[in-house]
């Protein structure tokens, strides 16, 4: 991983600065980059007896290239959740956006003969093939985030909910709409990658979930998760719809540049939702420059390598009666808005 | 003009032991060159003779590894193509140096533009190029035309007014008369003269000698990257021994002897009222299997777009092309290579050879159906017969696995035409096939050409320079504005009579 | 001699002489229709008219939202950035070379302008040092671009290319891929303002333009890189230092690319390593449909300019219909095509005559 060979890069880009330019001063971003990896604290949650240390188990990971902050975060609370357990041993694979290459790192851990593998694939259906051969291997495979195409394909999935975003935010604009009593309000959304499964389950539940209240979107763009094309949409959109009531949009770190979009217009008249849970939505909230954002929790892959852990180990979730891990965990997507910010805020990773 | 004022001049350039070695050549080896104020001083050589080194030598464009150059009597290093500017050698290169997508006025001043603190100054840039151009008698060349758009005679005159646009002592001409029909030769010799009147130095390079004569006052002789021969009299000396001090053999100028004419074999190639509009119209022609026939015209007659057309490259407007009793279809090259037809086009080197090639690939690109085994080449095989025909037309130096662009002209040319051996062609279609090839190699090609047509293959060759029409076809045609004005046997004719049919009503 | 001279023989022959293998082009021939559809504004005509096309069908479709003062400022903002990287990567494409590297070469400069270190110090100075940052780091990558392509004779795609994954890679580890954000409120509030109602980063992109135009057509640095990108052999000879042109040409468009960061980052508030992704085929597809060869040797900044508003207007028109951005990528890829075909009957028409 990067954390080792942090700093010489540092050093050679320092170097890079004096020759090239006296003014830059140095790329570095402390002092509290540090800080800020390990999102989902597991401090806070009951300790059971399912945390005594057990039989060592090797456990391989495996997810999508950090090219996101949720995606880093959710790298980042992994790693962190394992560093927990002095008996778990953790391979990590580096992230990748090529399901090929991705493949081969799972062929790789079964090689290795581990006891559990955490898979978050960066396309469902594409990695469920090798999924299935882990699991005939005898490696149980606990899929995170994006399904896989057959359910033999895993012993244990946990999901963030995209349908249930896409309600959760509709259910909130519907109770903003009833509590303003806004006639014929002007509907707005910001999706993520298009192509994406994701991004169509949160518009569908979005659409569900506003049908339920009579309502429909207006204004749809879909932007790609960066800063830059948040801003490009959004400042498209802006243009489109003169006055808009309700704007949602899935991706807080995208929302950045929506946010700079809104700013730079000087737009404030609409109650504007987010997604996902980022520091920078959370603060926002605070300041009200956002009425709410819905969380997509970044702790997904921590809590597949807890499962995975327990699963290796033959024990249950001790919470449940069931002797056994369950087959599938759906995590709930709540709405987090200015009176139950600081609940929550542990929680929000930096995009 | 008195030769012995000339020979008071001042001794301009003044060049001893240049020796200039490239990867494998020494393509200078000891050569001395002097050259006084206000003289053409002529540059004689084959090619490969290391004239074209001499002269980017000259120009900046290489430095030599040995030997030392004086200008106006000091001693000089002419790092870059800017010192021998600066010090005003401009050089006029054969292989032209002109950008196609810039306008005249543009091309001249390219390198020095006329600006103040970087801004162009265009009126003042037009004004200028309009003036040079018209001290080269073409005024009516446009300055904002592009130059890719004019003709090869018109960027020849383009590339002696970026000559001129310097402030130039000594101006080096490398073959400005190939792409210039006669008249136009006469125009360039008359700016000449007036640069020569002003104290303007020359070195003019020709193959052709009749040129010199006309034109030169001394001749140095180059072969194998030495000086062989200099301070040679342009007038006085005998083409004999210019010959012999260029190749190093006593040789002959000669074109082989035609069979008698070849009446009654078979047509192979008839044209019938072929058109092909605002450039020719109603041409009407046979070539029979062993023939020779010429086409004779100025420049710009319509010549090359004849044999263009037969072939296919442009599409006839008018009339058709048929080979052995069979019609082709017209604008399609292919049907034209099916059918049997070859072209050598004139612009060998961009229109006829892959330069970086090797050898042999250039040979078997029209036959490679013939070497290939399911889609996959068998280059022994290819490489083997490539060898054979290139070693029975001597191409040189040796050895198929060169590049094509390390020949000189008339190896290329051979290399054209080995690729049509190779192909038993019908009809073989030839644009200037001596143009860059040097006297000594000339003998050969037409030797060649005559030996192609003795095996039964029709042969149209297209010619600028009348002798060599004359001298190598049976029949000869000659073509004027688009329009074939006369046809007949080629011992029925001489020069004089071609050149009153081709200047015919120019006059009026 | 002096019967030759004398004689009208070559003034009459001339011309004649020379019509069949001149084709058209010579005086004679050319009628103000042809020398209008020659020049550079008829080569551009296609473009405008493709423009004004796109102008009326959002006016028809979209109204008053389309032909609103805001709206027409909202699609020059978008254009800016992108416009001031495709005046760069014309001069670089017209000079005979490519770069891929543009987009990566943004998002570094995004990135390196706005780490803390560099935010502290504009903090403690002046603005300004973001700005500065982001033109040297931007200018740096042109400067080694330029330098491995004329003094370590790599091929121009591959150096680009190679600097397009390091650049981005450079980025990503320095930002550790995190989203920078501005909080310099100063720099913002710059960028960010109006002068006479007219956004700032429209008016750095118009005078980006402005420049780019004037150097390209109007100075001996401007012609020299016609004439490099046409001929470098030719350039060499005419005693033109073609190696040390070509790095200035790549330093011109790693210029562009860190002006273009500084207006990015003033855009979204941010630094990012995913700034300027696709960039360069975004400006690529903008200078050729502008009508700029790839080969090198022609060029025009106007035609870009207008390649680039195409674009965005474009993408404008299809949000105010609420279409999506798939339907946007086919249209594009059409235009594309479309504008190049129209170029070539054009071009072609100049050509062969006034007929």
């Amino acid at each position: 991983m990067s954390r080792p060979i942090k700093h010489p890069f540092r050093l050679v880009s320092g170097v890079a600065v004096a020759a090239l330019l006296v003014l830059t001063g140095c790329t570095s971003n402390s002092p509290d980059s540090e800080a800020s990896g390990d999102g989902g604290g597991g401090d806070t949650k009951a300790v059971s007896a399912n945390d005594d240390p057990g039989d060592t188990v090797t456990i391989g990971f495996s997810g999508p290239a950090a090219d996101h902050g949720w995606l880093a975060a959710i790298n980042s609370s992994a790693l962190a959740e394992a560093e927990k357990y002095d008996d778990i041993e953790l391979k990590t694979a580096e992230g990748t956006n090529d399901p090929s290459q991705q493949i081969s790192q799972v062929e790789t851990f079964i090689n290795d003969k581990v006891d559990a593998i955490v898979l978050l694939p960066t396309d469902g259906a594409a990695l469920t093939d090798i999924a299935i051969e882990a699991m005939d291997a005898g490696i149980p495979v606990i899929n995170v985030d994006r399904e896989f195409s057959s359910p033999f394909a895993a012993r244990a999935t946990i999901l963030g909910d995209n349908y249930g975003m896409g309600v959760s935010a509709g259910t909130y604009a519907c109770q903003v709409i009833d509590e303003k009593g806004i006639e014929d309000p002007v509907i707005a959304e910001i999706a993520g990658i298009d192509a994406l499964p994701l991004t169509q389950d949160r518009s569908k539940g979005f659409k569900d979930a506003l049908k339920a209240c009579g309502q429909t979107v207006d204004n749809r763009v879909a932007a790609e998760f960066t800063v830059e094309s948040g801003e490009e949409q959004a400042s498209n959109l802006l243009q489109a719809a003169p006055k808009i009531d309700i704007l949602w949009n899935h991706d807080d770190d995208q929302g950045v540049g929506v946010k700079a979009a809104l700013d730079n217009a000087g737009r404030d008249e609409m109650t504007f939702i987010g997604g996902a849970g980022s520091c920078n939505a959370m603060d926002w909230i605070r300041d009200g420059s956002m009425a709410a954002t819905v969380i997509y929790p970044p702790t997904q892959a921590a809590d597949g390598i807890k499962l995975a852990r327990l699963i290796a180990q033959d024990k249950g979730l001790s919470d449940l009666v069931q002797v056994e891990v369950p087959k599938r965990i759906v995590l709930n997507a709540p709405v987090v808005t200015a009176d139950n910010v600081d609940e929550y805020s542990d929680l929000c990773f930096e995009s | 003009m008195a030769e012995q004022a000339r020979e008071q001049q001042e001794l301009l350039l003044h060049m001893r032991g240049i020796v200039k070695t490239f990867p494998g050549v020494r393509a200078l080896d000891g050569v001395d060159l002097d050259v006084r104020a206000g003289e053409v001083h002529c540059l004689l050589g084959q090619n490969g003779a290391g004239k074209s080194t001499l002269i980017k030598v000259l120009a900046g464009a290489h430095r030599p590894d040995e030997g030392t150059i004086e200008w106006r009597g000091e001693q000089v290093t002419l790092a870059n193509p800017n010192a021998a500017i600066a010090r005003g050698i401009s050089t006029i290169y054969q292989e032209l140096d002109l950008v196609a997508g810039l306008s005249v006025a543009e091309n001249i001043f390219l390198g020095h533009e006329k600006s103040r603190g970087g801004l162009l100054k265009r009126s003042e840039t037009r004004a200028a190029a309009r003036a040079l151009l018209k001290r080269l008698g073409h005024g009516e060349i446009r300055v904002d035309r592009e130059v890719g758009t004019l003709p090869a005679s018109g960027q020849q005159i383009v590339s002696m007014a970026r000559a001129l646009s310097h402030d130039t002592r000594l101006i080096v001409m490398d073959e400005p008369s190939a792409a210039l029909d006669q008249q136009e030769v006469q125009t360039l010799f008359q700016v000449i003269r007036d640069l020569t009147a002003e104290g303007v130095a020359v070195v003019y390079i020709s193959h052709r000698l009749e040129e010199i004569r006309q034109i030169g006052d001394r001749v140095t002789v180059l072969k194998d990257g030495r000086t062989v021969a200099t301070d040679l009299p342009a007038r006085g000396t005998a083409t004999a021994d210019l010959i012999r001090l260029m190749t190093g053999r006593e040789i002959e100028y000669v074109f082989p002897e035609g069979p008698a004419a070849a009446t009654d074999s078979k047509v192979v190639l008839e044209v019938d009222g072929l058109g092909l509009t605002k450039k020719f119209a109603d041409v009407s022609f046979q070539v029979r299997a062993g023939e020779i026939v010429g086409l004779a015209g100025l420049v710009g007659a319509g010549r090359s777009e004849i044999l263009e057309t037969v072939y296919g490259a442009r599409k006839a407007s008018t009339g058709t092309v048929t080979v052995d009793g069979k019609r082709l279809r017209a604008g399609s090259v292919q049907a034209a290579v099916r059918a049997g037809i070859g072209l050598a086009p004139e612009e060998r080197k961009s229109q006829g050879l892959l330069l970086d090639q090797a050898v042999y690939r250039n040979i078997t690109v029209s036959s490679m159906s013939r070497f290939s085994r399911a889609g996959f080449l068998d280059r022994g095989a290819e490489r083997a017969q490539a060898r054979e025909l290139a070693e029975s037309l001597d191409v040189r130096p040796t050895g198929v696995d060169r590049p094509v662009r390390n020949l000189s002209g008339g190896n290329q040319q051979k290399v054209v035409l080995a690729r049509w051996l190779l192909r038993d062609c019908r009809v073989l279609l030839l644009d200037e096939p001596t143009r860059g090839v040097d006297v000594g190699a000339r003998s050969e090609i037409y030797a060649l050409i005559r030996s192609l047509a003795t095996r039964g293959v029709a042969v149209v060759v297209v010619s600028s320079e009348v002798e060599e029409v004359l001298g190598l076809a049976d029949r000869v045609l000659v073509v004027r504005e688009g329009l074939v004005v006369h046809e007949g046997p080629a011992e029925d004719i001489d020069e004089h009579k071609v050149l009153d049919l081709v200047m015919e009503g120019s006059a009026a | 001699m002096t019967q030759e001279r004398t004689a009208p023989a070559h003034e009459g022959a001339e011309p004649p002489a020379q019509a069949p293998l001149a084709g058209s082009g010579t005086p004679q021939g050319s009628g103000l229709a042809q020398q209008v559809l020659g020049s550079s504004v008829g080569r551009n005509l296609g473009l405008v008219v493709a423009l004004l096309i796109l102008c009326g069908v959002g006016i028809w479709t979209a109204g008053e939202q389309f032909a609103s003062v805001d709206n027409a400022l909202t699609i020059l903002r978008l254009a800016s950035v992108i416009g001031v990287v495709s005046v760069g990567m014309t001069f670089v494409i017209t000079g005979g070379g490519i770069d891929l590297s543009v987009g990566a070469i943004v998002a570094l400069s995004s990135v390196w302008s706005t780490t803390l270190a560099t935010q502290t110090m504009a903090e403690d100075y002046h603005w300004s040092v973001i700005v500065l940052a982001a033109l040297a780091v931007g200018t740096g990558c042109g400067l080694v671009n330029g330098l491995l392509v004329s003094y370590g004779k790599v091929v121009p795609f591959i150096a680009t290319l190679a600097m397009l994954a390091s650049a981005r890679g450079l980025a990503e580890i320095i930002s550790e891929r995190r989203t920078q954000i501005v909080h310099v409120t100063d720099f913002t509030k710059f960028f960010r303002a109006d002068v006479i109602g007219i956004p700032v980063l429209v008016i750095i992109f118009a005078l980006v333009a402005v420049v780019g135009w004037v150097v390209l057509n109007r100075t001996t640095f401007g012609r020299r890189t016609f004439a490099v990108g046409g001929n470098p052999e030719a350039a060499r000879l005419a005693g033109i230092d073609v190696r040390r042109h070509t790095v200035a040409l790549y330093a011109i468009v790693g210029l562009c690319c860190g002006i273009a960061a500084v207006m990015l980052v003033a855009r979204t508030t941010t630094g990012s390593s995913t700034h300027g992704t696709l960039y360069e085929l975004d400006a690529i597809a903008a200078v050729v449909i502008g009508g700029t060869l790839l080969s090198g040797g022609r060029g025009t900044i106007v035609g870009t300019v207008l390649g680039v508003l195409i674009f965005t207007t474009l993408q404008n028109v299809f949000v105010q219909n609420d279409l999506s951005s798939s339907v946007q990528a086919v249209a594009k890829g059409l235009i594309i095509v479309a504008a190049v075909l129209l170029q070539q009957r054009l071009a072609a028409r100049s050509n062969t005559g006034s007929s």
